[in-house]
């Protein structure tokens, strides 16, 4: 506890952040890419840990009740109580695991494995890359018990908020939202504890599916479906760049689990890998992954359109814990991005790419999230936002930093979204800020707000949240990094910082000041919520135009009835969740303030003790920007941009709202900003350009396939030569008068030919 | 290398005939063209069935004759096979020319050229 | 030898019963018949001691039907025909349990026709003769003939028509394939004809090269038809299109599987230089198919044709896989025989249920069927998901060592996997996971989420099935227990085959070895084979022993 006395400011612009490093303190400040010697402690084999595959049986389990419960129909709250104890079950044992093996880890570098059972074996050769294993096993560092840690935490606090929230569908899919919420959980945990990477590809795929389930469920609204298919697709390109990865890394290492793969890139040496192709591609093809899984890049589009998807699950799998397995992979494959494993040429290309990436993702998503009305798409783009911070982090050189972002972003986003969720529970499905307001006066929705301005205060990082601690960490990285392409990054990020702070806190001023103001959305029965938040995303839905119709099809239903209209304040349950997860975002920038071991905090810990070390530290610790003291100047910077965000946003959403209001419309009737307005609110037209330049023409080519293969190949080509047949028999049909002798006769003539040929051949002596 | 040489090959050459066997070869080659001239031009099934039968025969006797030339039992053996099977085979065509006439009550065959395009 | 000759008498005896009973009966007996075989086969499978080899059981000599042709009814299979003839002892009494409410008409005939058809697939697994194998594969187009003209739809004259010259004109190419190297092996062994599928594979493995082009492309040609490829690849759309529900379960799930059978067990032992040398060309093909067939899918509004020529892209990744001449590309070749018989075949009970029900294939007709169907829904989902080769489920297993098969043909140095193939077919190839994405989740997209979506009542054809009696607002109801038990087999086996591979991989690869064996050989022979690729050039400094082990021990 001494470590509160230090003084706050070195403490909220990561001070500590650095440290010595654990394996090898040569270098210290290390170089962007060049990572000197690389070094990895070997994982201890003990099948005593047995028992953590009840980690996996217990979500497992609740996978099979609530399977048959959907299947058999059975109505009622009990798979909800699975599910609930399931992770429970799960969350105990993560701690448990991590108590146990935590101190050993820590100690001696050397991460926990545990062989479960065969699954994809086989040898052809007695020599090293005569075989390929990737069998169920369980590979526990730094980074993967801090994963299970917060996965499994979160996920009982969120499907304990799910068994409230999705109280009216208890008639309907209640089991089968449980049934994919626990599917989904059981291949999150295969995803960050398997010990291959083949295994990892079965989570990746795992939650990939869950998360198809899920932004469909509601599966009568075309939207949704639409929604939950791009999502799968976009992601689908990602996984092959995993599959590809995947090949590409057995065939340089001869192996792909992490034990043997990081062995054998320790010993590949710095020397023999210049110039190799298949080295140099695999940082990218993962980059790729990273990008369908994480939102990244170019194909961010499926994020928002997952706001579909009941608000517990938007929460969970797409802000939480999902969308950061692309974090996970990098961080874990880190060795890949370092001179030493893929050689100087394509080791900074490789790294600078991730910087750029998320950079760019970060700014992209906060600029967008400006533009829009619905509060759960602004989550939606804030979250692509953070996540794109991540990735920068990793891009920068500081696995510490996006690590350490992902955990604090998992508490604060996640309460962002449930209480966004409890807002859309009460107002009947409302998810248009215009159409409330001052709801911090609404009885039994201040909890609510309250926590939500706990939220968005943490995605504005203000300072000394959790969220600036391990955001300034990235900053700091960057800003003092000796490579000018990753200064700028840092400058970029700061300036996303600002905007994400005016973004919050337009969607929270407008939300929970100023006069009280509800208009319900359109599921006044509170059947299915969700329905109609994707009002500005429709027609985003890819080739296909039947996302069209979400809203026509809708408003027939359901009568727009402001006057006998109650809002529904969030129960228990949700109250509950949203205190717990509160006071779990604060809790979280803790590591910060809290004693340090040897140096590190504790996030830093357990990436320190982790694939992932290399990247442990948070900048030089006596870094310079603009040529003063880093840390201070670092501080001064980004308070100043967080409240001149937030500042904005109070004049233009809470103090003034008709000035708000005035300068959007000059926006939209100026012909030289007009374009800045309307690009925001539709995502800079994103999508529409991925139709007209891959959509459309793919689709088209693909009809044309089609009707040369029905009607020209089948039709032309083929029956061309079937007729020929026919044609021939048209010349001897005269033969065939239908009497018995005809035929006969014919026959006979033919032997007759046949016999008189026989004889020739015996007259000219042929057949001698 | 021709493939179909070596079958030829394996075929023994034939030896000197006696005459006898011309004589019987003669009887079966006039029998036979009886049954085929019988069979091109009558129009009554049964008489054609008649014919086709005269023909089976002329192969028999001629399988006799190749078997007395070779002194071989195999040619009598197959002589037992076409009787047996003649046997059975009148059994079934004539039950079926009486259904046919039941049919067309005719018995020429001219009523039946269904197979015709 | 007994239990082998019972796979095809029991069938055979089966479809007789079926034919002598009464209509009502049919369904029992023929089903019963199944049941039976299924339990002969597994029994079977218990005795069977060669798992785990590449050798043939029962191996002891057969009759011979005909002294003078060299034809031997000798019977006995090695691990691949046994997998496959337990997939074909499954398939068959499913198809037929999924079929008792569909078929109303000419049951006997029905359910006599499985029968005979599975006999005649069960001859050719079994089969160690060329001709016999030939007699069995032909065959079966007998049954499938009448099954499509019979019980199909509204064209099935134009489908079963076009099935049979297809395929007809397709084995006929092999069959001349295989009387010329029986022929010329009869001539090399002082006459002495035969049709043994061991001593022709010798024979032909020492013709020259030139000869052996010839050779690899009539056999491998014909079986291309069955399998089939791209572009003798469109009877198969309009026979799915045209066939009972049954009768494309078991088209999908086990007659084209014959042709990569056949590929497998005659065309690559038969003529491997010829196999090398055309390699490019039928990997070219197999690339066409993958791609340009799953592209067509995407466009496609009737189901079964889309399942149909999704089966084309599908089967051409397996054959891919096969020419990258490597243990796991074909091991992953085999294995995917199995899984795309599960998956497809619940995919075709799926439509058909649905089907039964509205008359339809069309997903611009039918849709939202969650609603009214959910456990179809359930069953509908899971199989399109093993089928695009989601990871736990039984077609990953297979896609990934494809895939990787394919992906590592040219790392011959290290791996012992000399191959023409390499990541750039790996690429495209693997672009078939986006592509299958695509239209799998477009068909889900129409049939079974959105909004419900049911055809009129005008839509039933004329003098409708079972459902005239039910009335003309009978709502479809779910699934039934029958279409459950129908169709959990397979769910449960693509379960298995997903999480539990290893057995089914362990046993399959010394079989996959010895086809692969011959290949590797010759590569190794030529000095030109291996271009140095900059990603290899690393590494050839400590170059392993030339000759792999699996190579070494195939050849016993």
């Amino acid at each position: 506890m001494h470590a509160a006395l230090l003084p706050l400011i070195a403490l909220a612009t990561g001070d500590g952040a650095h440290a010595a490093d654990g394996h090898g303190a040569a270098h210290a400040a290390a170089a962007y890419a060049d990572v000197g010697t690389l070094q990895f402690a070997k994982a201890t084999v003990d099948t005593s840990y047995g028992w953590l595959k009840w980690m996996l049986l217990a979500p497992l389990a609740s996978v099979a009740l609530c399977g048959a419960f959907a299947m058999l129909k059975v109505r009622g709250r009990l798979p909800a109580l699975f599910t609930v104890a399931s992770f429970a079950v799960a969350a105990v044992l993560a701690v448990t695991v991590y108590r146990q093996w935590g101190p050993t880890l820590f100690s001696t570098h050397a991460p926990l494995a545990v062989p479960l059972m065969d699954w994809l074996t086989f040898r052809w050769g007695d020599g090293p890359f005569q075989s390929f294993t990737a069998n169920f096993g369980l590979y526990l560092d730094g980074i993967s018990i801090l994963w299970i840690l917060f996965v499994t935490v979160l996920a009982t606090l969120i499907a304990l908020y799910a068994s409230e929230y999705m109280e009216s569908d208890v008639k309907a899919g209640y089991a089968r939202f449980f049934f994919a919420v626990s599917l989904f959980v059981t291949s999150m945990l295969i995803l960050v504890m398997s010990d291959n990477l083949v295994g990892l590809y079965l989570g990746w795929e795992g939650v990939g599916l869950c998360s198809y389930m899920l932004i469909g469920y509601y599966a009568s609204q075309p939207g949704a479906v639409a929604a939950s298919k791009k999502a799968f697709v976009m992601n689908r390109v990602g996984d092959l760049g995993l599959a590809l990865a995947i090949f590409l890394i057995w065939t340089n290492y001869g192996t792909v689990q992490y034990d043997g793969l990081f062995q054998a890139i320790a010993s590949s040496g710095a020397g023999t890998v210049q110039g190799s192709w298949s080295k140099a591609a695999i940082p990218f093809l993962l980059l790729l992954a990273v990008c369908g899984k994480s939102a990244q890049g170019p194909l961010f589009t499926w994020l928002p359109d997952a706001m579909w998807g009941p608000t517990p699950v938007s929460a969970l799998i797409h802000a939480a814990t999902m969308v950061t397995a692309g974090i996970y992979l990098l961080a874990r494959m880190a060795p890949f991005y370092t001179v030493q494993a893929i050689g100087s040429e394509w080791a900074e290309p490789a790294l600078l790419t991730v910087g750029w990436i998320g950079c760019a993702t970060a700014f992209i998503g906060a600029t967008i999230a400006c533009g829009q009305f619905d509060y759960k798409r602004v989550f939606a783009y804030s979250t692509i936002s953070s996540l794109g911070y991540m990735v920068m982090g990793l891009g920068v050189g500081t696995a510490f930093g996006g690590v350490y972002y992902v955990f604090t972003h998992a508490w604060f986003k996640a309460l962002l979204f449930l209480t966004a969720g409890a807002v859309m529970h009460g107002m009947a499905g409302q998810v248009d800020f215009r159409r409330l307001g001052g709801l911090l006066r609404v009885p039994g929705f201040r909890i609510t707000m309250l926590c939500m301005l706990l939220g968005c205060l943490w995605l504005a990082t203000a300072p000394f949240s959790a969220a600036a601690l391990s955001k300034d960490i990235i900053l700091y990285q960057a800003l003092t990094s000796d490579v000018e392409q990753v200064r700028w990054m840092g400058w970029l990020g700061l300036l996303t910082a600002g905007i994400t702070a005016y973004y919050a806190f337009r969607v929270w001023f407008r939300l929970a000041l100023g006069p009280v103001r509800i208009e319900p959305g359109p599921d006044q029965h509170h059947g299915h919520d969700d329905h109609d938040h994707g009002a500005a995303g429709h027609g985003h839905g890819g080739h296909d135009h039947g996302s069209h119709g979400a809203h026509a099809a809708h408003s027939g239903g359901h009568g727009h009835d402001a006057h006998g209209f109650h809002p529904h304040p969030p129960g228990l349950r949700i109250n509950f969740v949203l205190v717990v997860l509160a006071v779990g975002s604060i809790l979280a920038g803790l590591p910060t303030y809290l004693e340090k071991s040897e140096g590190f905090n504790w996030i830093q810990r357990f990436v320190q003790n982790s694939s992932a070390w290399i990247r442990a530290t948070g900048g030089p610790e006596h870094g310079q920007i603009l040529g003063r003291d880093g840390h201070g100047t670092l501080f001064v910077l980004a308070t100043g941009v967080v409240v001149a965000g937030i500042a904005l946003a109070w004049v233009l959403h809470a103090g003034n709202r008709a000035l708000g209001d005035r300068l959007r419309d000059s926006m939209l009737k100026t012909p030289g900003l007009k374009w800045l307005a309307r690009g925001s609110e539709h995502g800079w037209y994103v999508d529409a350009v991925y139709n007209a330049l891959l959509g459309v023409p793919l689709w088209l080519g693909a009809q044309v396939l089609a009707f040369l293969d029905r009607f020209v190949l089948d039709g032309v080509v083929f029956a061309a030569v079937g007729r020929l047949p026919g044609f021939l028999a048209r010349v001897f049909q005269p033969l065939y008068v239908g009497t018995v002798q005809a035929y006969a006769l014919t026959m006979a003539g033919g032997i007759a030919l046949i016999f008189a040929w026989v004889v020739w051949i015996w007259l000219s002596g042929g057949a001698s | 290398m021709n493939p179909v040489q070596p079958l030829l090959a394996a075929a023994p050459l034939a030896p000197a005939m006696p005459a006898n066997v011309q004589l019987t070869l003669a009887l079966a080659l006039i029998l036979f063209a009886i049954g085929l001239v019988g069979f091109l031009t009558r129009r009554n099934m049964i008489l054609m069935f008649l014919s086709t039968e005269l023909m089976f025969q002329a192969a028999a006797l001629a399988f006799v004759a190749f078997g007395r030339m070779w002194m071989d039992l195999s040619g009598q053996l197959m002589v037992i096979f076409i009787l047996t099977v003649a046997a059975a085979e009148a059994a079934l065509a004539l039950g079926l020319v009486v259904l046919l006439y039941r049919r067309k009550e005719t018995l020429s065959n001219e009523a039946w050229a269904e197979l015709k395009e | 030898m007994t239990l082998a000759v019972l796979l095809i008498v029991l069938p055979l005896a089966g479809a007789l019963l079926c034919l002598a009973g009464t209509e009502r009966t049919a369904k029992t007996v023929g089903l019963l018949a199944g049941l039976v075989t299924l339990g002969a086969a597994v029994m079977m499978a218990r005795e069977f001691p060669a798992w785990g080899t590449a050798d043939f059981w029962p191996n002891q000599e057969g009759w011979r039907l005909f002294t003078a042709f060299g034809v031997d009814f000798l019977l006995g299979t090695d691990t691949v025909g046994m997998i496959l003839i337990l997939l074909t002892a499954l398939l068959i009494p499913c198809s037929m349990l999924v079929s008792f409410g569909a078929i109303t008409q000419r049951q006997r005939g029905f359910y006599a026709q499985f029968l005979f058809m599975e006999a005649a697939v069960m001859l050719a697994f079994l089969a160690r003769d060329v001709i016999l194998f030939y007699i069995g594969y032909e065959f079966t187009l007998v049954p499938l003939f009448l099954i499509v003209a019979v019980w199909g739809g509204s064209e099935r004259r134009v489908a079963s028509i076009k099935l049979w010259v297809y395929s007809f004109v397709g084995s006929v190419v092999s069959l001349v394939g295989f009387i010329y190297l029986a022929a010329g092996n009869a001539s090399a062994h002082g006459g002495q004809m035969t049709f043994a599928i061991d001593a022709l594979s010798q024979y032909g493995a020492s013709l020259p090269a030139s000869t052996q082009w010839w050779l690899f492309l009539a056999i491998m040609g014909g079986f291309a038809v069955k399998v089939p490829f791209v572009p003798v690849h469109s009877w198969l759309p309009l026979a799915h299109g045209e066939a009972p529900t049954a009768g494309s379960v078991v088209l999908a799930g086990i007659v084209i599987k014959i042709g990569q059978y056949g590929a497998l067990r005659f065309a690559f032992p038969m003529a491997p230089e010829g196999g090398l040398a055309l390699a490019p060309f039928f990997s070219a093909l197999a690339l066409v198919g993958i791609l340009g067939m799953s592209l067509v899918c995407w466009v496609q509004n009737d189901v079964k044709r889309l399942v149909a020529y999704s089966s084309v892209a599908h089967m051409g990744l397996a054959l891919l896989a096969m020419f990258a001449f490597n243990v796991v590309g074909m091991e992953g070749a085999i294995l995917y025989m199995v899984n795309h018989g599960l998956s497809t075949a619940g995919m075709f009970m799926c439509i058909g249920i649905m089907y039964e029900r509205y008359h339809t294939k069309d997903m611009e007709v039918v849709g939202g069927l969650m609603q009214r169907m959910p456990v179809w829904s359930v069953f509908m989902v899971f199989f399109a998901m093993a089928s695009l080769a989601l990871p736990g489920l039984n077609g990953f297993v297979s896609e990934f060592l494809c895939l990787m098969g394919v992906y590592t043909a040219d790392h011959g140095v290290k791996t012992g996997f000399p191959g023409i193939l390499g990541p750039t077919y790996a690429f495209l190839a693997a672009l078939a996971l986006i592509l299958g994405a695509l239209y799998v989740l477009r068909m889900l997209q129409r049939f079974v989420f959105g909004p419900l979506r049911e055809p009129h009542d005008a839509q039933h054809p004329p003098g409708g099935e079972a459902h005239g009696a039910h009335g003309h607002h009978a709502v479809a109801h779910d699934l039934n227990l029958r279409e459950v038990a129908a169709m959990a087999p397979l769910a449960i086996a693509c379960i298995v085959i997903g999480i539990w591979p290893k057995p089914l991989l362990d046993t399959i690869e010394p079989a996959a070895a010895k086809v692969v064996a011959p290949y590797v050989e010759l590569i190794q022979r030529a000095p030109t084979a291996e271009k140095p690729s900059d990603g290899l050039a690393l590494n050839a400094g400590s170059p392993l022993p030339a000759s792999p082990a699996a190579a070494g021990e195939a050849a016993q």
